[in-house]
């Protein structure tokens, strides 16, 4: 793992990894820090801030894959949240999707939550997304490209390990309704 | 006289009906005839999740757009999934339809199932709306009425399907 002090931003990995792509994925970011930094790093009404519980954007990805099959997923994931839906990541696997892709972002700690410590920290999230996925299938943010990230099959998942943020990010400022609302008029455009 | 369905096979039909994009679920032997018609189905995917609680997650991301999404699942499952259930559906009022088989019934009494029942009735009743039904009795029009429920209220509604006595074999 690369020194903290020169790893990316939360924020800014969430940026780069949706600059991968040609045209805006539906981009749906956890409970709390993804939903925060992914609206950070610009609203867009293709952005799904999930509520539910951590961890179940990866599910939730799933379930608008599979009704939006000619739209790219992009599900982001914390690793603490990732790892209380671990099994999602089996699900996925097994389901197929040829259009979801995975942002794990890894700050290795509960960024909410007092910077507590994930029981994750030391576990090899690369190894793990190539368990369920493949070797092609999971790679790390800082070696894509476009041109890479466009070859690369999905089911996918890119891992970025990212610096622990010195605060929260912006508080999100809508409400479910306002989040529904806007998030169904672009799922049915 | 033709054969009358099974109870399985009247609720993957009322199922069908409702003309739903997607259907979720985690095996209980009570749904297993409906889940693999529903797997068969060239209709709309089925999704086998590996733990009760993305299905519910599965269903919410098929219903922020605005697509009918249904889950299957034991009433075990659902209690695993109460906070995606109310943190998801309740709180963006999504109107998925979720299948529960209520295990623990008078006419289904096996000892590990009895907790299940109750803790069903003390954790789910009061905070969503549950409507019960004969599981070998189902009616034709089930699913598409909850679903009509549901969009009507802008909220998740809960079926609960039980063993009853006197009744024919659910599956």
């Amino acid at each position: 793992m690369s020194e903290l002090s020169n790893l990316p931003s939360q924020q800014d990995a969430i940026v780069a990894a949706l600059a991968l792509y040609p045209a805006r994925p539906f981009a749906v970011s956890d409970i709390g820090s993804q939903t925060g930094w992914l609206k950070a790093a610009g609203h867009d009404p293709r952005n799904l801030y999930v509520s539910g519980p951590m961890g179940l954007a990866t599910s939730v990805a799933l379930g608008l894959a599979a009704v939006r099959p000619n739209e790219q997923v992009l599900a982001i994931a914390g690793d603490g949240a990732l790892a209380m839906n671990l099994t999602s990541l089996a699900t996925i696997a097994g389901a197929k999707p040829s259009n979801l892709s995975i942002l794990l972002v890894d700050n290795r700690v509960y960024e909410f939550t007092a910077s507590v410590p994930t029981p994750t920290k030391d576990l090899d999230w690369l190894a793990v997304g190539r368990a369920f996925f493949g070797e092609a299938q999971c790679l790390r943010l800082s070696e894509l490209t476009a041109e890479r990230w466009a070859g690369v099959e999905r089911p996918a998942m890119i891992v970025a390990d990212v610096a622990p943020a010195p605060g929260k990010p912006p508080a999100l400022g809508m409400t479910p309704a306002m989040i529904r609302a806007e998030f169904l008029g672009a799922a049915r455009r | 006289m033709a054969e009358a369905a099974s109870g399985g096979d009247r609720l993957f039909r009322s199922i069908a009906a409702a003309k739903p994009k997607l259907v979720t679920g985690v095996p209980d032997g009570m749904l297993a005839r409906t889940i693999m018609l529903c797997e068969a189905s060239p209709d709309f995917p089925y999704i086998a999740c590996a733990r009760e609680e993305e299905c519910i997650g599965v269903a919410c991301g098929a219903a922020m757009a605005g697509e009918r999404a249904i889950v299957m699942v034991q009433n075990a499952g659902l209690l695993n999934s109460l906070g995606a259930f109310a943190t998801m559906g309740l709180r963006y009022g999504l109107p998925i339809v979720v299948i529960v088989t209520n295990r623990g019934a008078l006419a289904d009494p096996n000892g590990y199932d009895i907790e299940k029942r109750e803790a069903f009735d003390a954790g789910v009743r009061p905070m969503a709306r549950v409507f019960d039904f004969d599981a070998g009795d189902l009616p034709d029009d089930l699913i598409p009425a909850a679903f009509k429920w549901a969009e009507a209220a802008r909220k998740p509604v809960i079926l609960a399907l039980e063993k009853r006595l006197g009744a024919e074999a659910a599956a």
